[in-house]
């Protein structure tokens, strides 16, 4: 992802409880705008609507968002697929608000993402980041992703990219790693549900 | 769909028969109710109708189609000339006409930078409207001769660029609708499909379109002469008739203010001597066998030169640019700080593809200007390289190359020069050059080895092999962990033939014994490269800043490893060139004790154990780190240590590079460091003393030199460190250890600040 360069030192941080956050998977149509605002935001190239449908409609199980008392604060947008003979998701979007930041939010929204495409068999999660955005790099770098490659001038300002990816471990060689993962279904399971009528989020 | 209803023709009958199977149907009324239905910004999808369909439907760049386009305000070239935005002459007033022209020359310069970097040629030299219809020009003898110039060097540029075409990497965004389609966008659409067709080279070389060839262009220089000429003779006469010693020639001169003559005239013959020089650097490195080099280098100083008196012009162009004061030029694109007339980098945006047209941003003139000189030391680099016969030369020399980072059209000029009709230099065969390198001295005549199989593969290697370490870092990188495999696979058959060429001669005869040997040779050769590239491999991933400092433990025990393979087949290699050597002037037969008694150990070898033990050092530091002070570690939620191993050494374990190599053997010979043993036995004070033994050695090699230096120095620090961090115990919290790259690009030294 190609974020924005300009920093703008608006919106001062806010305070909050990490239990005041709620996760909810994506639930439908009236979740498109708030995460077409998000990234439209944050990310420096608008997106097309057709590009957020295409991921949403899709794997609407793989996209979550956080809500802070019905604002919605951050987003992630993903995808999972064959690609040349091996499951993988992809992380297209991930975005959390200024105000919230370093809170520990978009590590908790990607972590949602990537066990749900363990669960479906996903064998790696891959994304791209600029090398210059030190804050993905360190998020994902902690959640274990490694730098697989640099793409040369990725972005056409000229900046590369990093490819990084995940190798999840195979179930029969590490079979501790799922089951903690597994561990957490039931949260996921619930937040998974459609919001239905959830107006309050907004 | 069109001509329905049209001429009032009887209405379509609602289905027609095609076969037992089909029928043919009117679909536009479905068509038609769909388009009425569909809303902003919805999109059908189906089964077989997925978005990248529908994408795919859409014409990019078709203003139709992509609401994105940058629009420019005409729609055609010939709209925009008849508009005045390419008028000739620049202006009636010939000062003014002068000024625009050295505008549009600076602008051209920045134009051309912009491009080298990467950006299409339709958006950036062929954004000028003279340059499109070149014709329009010949009245203006001055920007005539100047982008005649122009277009044939941007035609020569280009076709060095498309003779070295490695497919050197570089993945362009998609453009989607009038949206750019993120990047994540194309991975799932076919990264595939876009990866073959936006190579750094393609967008280089995407010349679709554009009036790139021209009649007459071959005779550009002559016309640039003439001008030249011209305006040499007026700066000559100003000059005599500033200095009273009365009129030479009676020349009309350039401009009509006759204070700006001499500084106008200066500033003109700079900009064209410029280009006629660069132009000659292109022809001369043109010449097959670098035959062309001596005088290359000649042309290149002068280009030198004359861009420093370009940039010198800046002071009076600045001052006199429409009689305001020089305004902010470090953005701008011409010495004058004025925007040139004459370019609309919309108007042929249509054939920029792959990139969409969006507007770009094309370099100062100032960075231009910075980036020709780069691009002219690094082609003077290449232009003395003694074109060495040895490949180990020659692999040291790219390496060395590299180091500084050159741009594509110096990289592909040092490729053409290296492979030419798949010929080392154009000149040597790569078997001749292969038996060179792996030191066989009598290659059987006629024995029909040349056009063995293996042979040919392992010569075709060799040659893709010298054309990837010519491409960017990253690229390079990717490539060269793929072709390892291929690497591996010709060393199990070479390994293959040679045992069965044994088994298959017992009674040894001398056409076969010969090539017994030299199958040897060919092997231990092989084995070497494949080491060497593995090296190569890993260490550009610390150039790329591909590994995070929880990673450089393993990474530096895979280096420590494969170095050591590499170190033993060197000097294996080594062994048998100098068993040649000495077979020369002995009896045959002395051979074997000979070789034991004064097995030295060749300086590349040593070097090579120097890096060894830097390795070695750093894998125990960093482990006796993570043992004793539980850092440099990272615990994390979805996998273990293990994955990172797997994936970060994938393809090296894939093509067995070493063997028998795996993440236990790693961890078991990590697990037990601790400081206390280290900072008995120390790896860092053997690199140091290697080094320094080895400097007689490599006396008359100042690049030796250098490196020497820099391990004795990683060595200094890291020895130091240890000794600090062993000192103050690994109780001590305040101490804060980190790693950095300032005397090495791979070789990190620690750095213990107390907090
Ligand atoms: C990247 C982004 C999503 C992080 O959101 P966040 O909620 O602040 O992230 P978290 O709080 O979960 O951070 C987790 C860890 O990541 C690292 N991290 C996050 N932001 C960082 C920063 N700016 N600098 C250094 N490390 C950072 C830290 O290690 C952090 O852990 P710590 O706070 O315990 O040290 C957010 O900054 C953002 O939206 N940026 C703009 C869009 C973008 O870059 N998206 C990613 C494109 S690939």
């Amino acid at each position: 992802m190609e974020t924005k360069t300009s920093e703008e030192a608006e919106g001062a941080s806010v305070e909050f409880e990490p239990s005041d956050i709620e996760y909810v998977s994506y639930g439908g149509e009236h979740h498109l705008p708030l995460i077409m605002r998000l990234v439209d935001q944050e990310l420096s190239e608008p997106y097309s609507i057709f590009t957020y449908r295409y991921f949403v409609y899709l794997w609407p199980h793989l996209s979550f968002l956080a809500f802070h008392k019905g604002n919605c604060v951050g987003t992630v947008v993903c995808k999972m697929g064959e690609h040349r003979n091996t499951f993988r998701g992809y992380i297209a979007m991930l975005v959390v608000i200024k105000p919230y930041r370093g809170k520990g939010i978009a590590t908790e929204l990607v972590t949602r993402s990537i066990k749900v495409m363990m669960e479906s068999g996903c064998e790696e999660v891959t994304l791209e980041a600029e090398v210059t955005n030190k804050g993905a790099l360190a998020l994902y770098g902690r959640l274990g992703f490694i730098r697989a490659k640099r793409l040369f001038r990725y972005y056409l300002n000229g900046v590369d990219a990093f490819r990084l990816k995940l190798l999840l471990p195979r179930p029969e060689i590490n079979p501790a790693l799922l089951m903690a993962a597994n561990n957490d279904n039931s949260l996921l399971h619930d937040s998974n549900k459609p919001p239905e009528g959830s107006s309050q989020h907004y | 769909m069109a001509e329905r209803g049209e001429g009032g023709d009887a209405p379509l009958p609602a289905s027609i028969y095609s076969d037992e199977q089909t029928v043919w149907a009117d679909v536009s009324p479905l068509l038609e109710a769909a388009c009425r239905d569909l809303r902003d910004g919805e999109l059908i999808h189906g089964e077989n109708f997925s978005l990248f369909a529908a994408m795919s439907a859409l014409e990019i760049m078709d203003p139709k189609m992509d609401s994105g386009i940058e629009h420019s305000g005409y729609h055609s070239i010939e709209e925009a000339i008849e508009d005045g935005a390419a008028p000739i002459p620049l202006s009636f007033d010939r000062t003014v006409d002068v000024q625009c022209t050295i505008d549009i020359m600076d602008h051209f310069l920045a134009c051309e930078a912009t491009w080298h970097k990467g950006h299409s040629l339709a958006q950036t030299v062929f954004s000028c409207i003279y340059l499109l219809r070149l014709d329009r020009t010949s009245p203006h003898a001055l920007l005539h001769s100047y982008c005649r110039i122009m277009r044939a060097t941007c035609a020569a540029v280009i076709s060095v660029v498309s003779d070295a075409r490695t497919h050197e990497g570089r993945v362009v965004r998609l453009c989607m609708g009038h949206y750019w389609c993120c990047m994540d966008f194309t991975t799932c659409v076919g990264l595939s499909f876009l990866n073959s067709m936006s190579l750094e080279e393609d967008l280089f070389t995407m010349a679709y379109g554009l009036p790139l060839k021209g009649e007459g262009d071959e005779k550009c220089l002559s016309m640039l002469n003439a001008v030249e000429e011209t305006i040499s003779r007026q700066l000559r006469a100003c000059k005599a008739s500033s200095s009273k010693k009365g009129i030479l020639e009676n020349i009309e001169p350039l401009q009509t203010n006759l204070d700006l003559e001499e500084g106008y005239c200066k500033a003109l013959l700079c900009r064209l001597r410029f280009r006629k020089h660069f132009y000659h650097v292109l022809m001369c490195m043109k010449k097959p066998q670098g035959r062309g080099f001596e005088l290359a280098r000649k042309h290149i100083a002068s280009c030198l030169s004359e861009l420093a008196y370009i940039y010198n012009s800046l002071e009076f162009l600045g001052f006199n640019a429409y009689g305001s004061c020089q305004n902010d030029i470090e953005d701008s694109t011409t010495a004058s700080g004025r925007q040139p007339v004459g370019f609309d980098a919309s108007l042929n945006s249509r054939l920029a593809a792959p990139t969409p047209p969006r507007a770009i941003k094309i370099l100062s003139w100032k960075k231009a200007i910075k980036y020709f000189e780069k691009l002219l030391h690094d082609l003077d680099t290449i232009c003395s390289f003694s074109m060495d016969p040895l490949l180990e030369g020659i692999l040291r020399f790219v390496v060395q190359f590299q180091k500084s980072q050159p741009d594509l059209v110096a990289r592909a000029h040092l490729q053409r020069l290296l492979v030419q009709d798949g010929k080392l230099y154009g000149r040597d065969p790569v078997f001749d050059v292969i038996c060179r390198a792996a030191a066989v001295s009598d290659v059987p005549k006629n024995s029909g080895i040349q056009k063995s199989e293996i042979v040919l593969q392992l010569g075709q290697l060799a040659i893709n092999l010298l054309k990837i370490l010519c491409t960017n870092a990253a690229w390079q990188r990717r490539k060269l962990g793929k072709i390892l495999q291929d690497w591996s696979v010709i060393y199990v058959q070479l390994e293959l033939a040679s045992k069965r060429d044994f088994a298959e001669t017992p009674n040894i005869l001398t056409d076969v014994n010969v090539s017994m040997k030299l199958s040897k040779h060919l092997l231990i050769w092989t084995e070497e490269q494949i080491y060497w590239i593995a090296s190569r491999f890993l260490m550009l991933g610390f150039e790329l800043d591909l590994y995070s400092p929880t990673e450089y433990c393993m990474v530096y025990w895979y280096m420590y490893v494969v170095l050591i393979k590499l170190a033993e087949a060197t000097q294996l290699r080594m062994g048998t060139s100098s068993d040649i050597a000495k077979r020369k002037g002995k009896k045959k037969r002395d051979l074997p004790k000979d070789l034991a008694k004064d097995s030295q150990i060749p300086p590349m070898v040593l070097l090579l154990q120097c890096y060894i033990c830097l390795s070695e050092g750093l894998t125990m530091m960093l482990a006796a780190l993570r043992n004793e002070h539980k850092i440099f570690q990272r615990p994390s939620a979805f996998n273990t240590e293990e994955e990172r191993f797997i994936q970060h050494f994938e393809l090296l374990q894939r093509a067995h590079v070493p063997g028998h190599i795996s993440y236990m053997l790693f961890k078991e010979s990590t697990s037990h460091a601790q400081f206390s043993t280290l900072v008995r036995y120390n790896y860092f004070k053997d690199a140091q003393r290697i080094a320094k033994e080895l400097r007689s050695s490599f006396s008359s090699d100042s690049d030796r030199l250098v490196e020497l230096r820099q391990i004795e120095q990683v060595a200094e620090h890291n020895w130091i460190a240890l000794n600090v961090i062993c000192q103050a115990g690994a109780e001590d919290p305040s101490l804060k250890i980190s790693f950095e790259f300032s005397h090495h690009p791979c070789f990190a030294i620690a750095t213990v600040k107390r907090s």
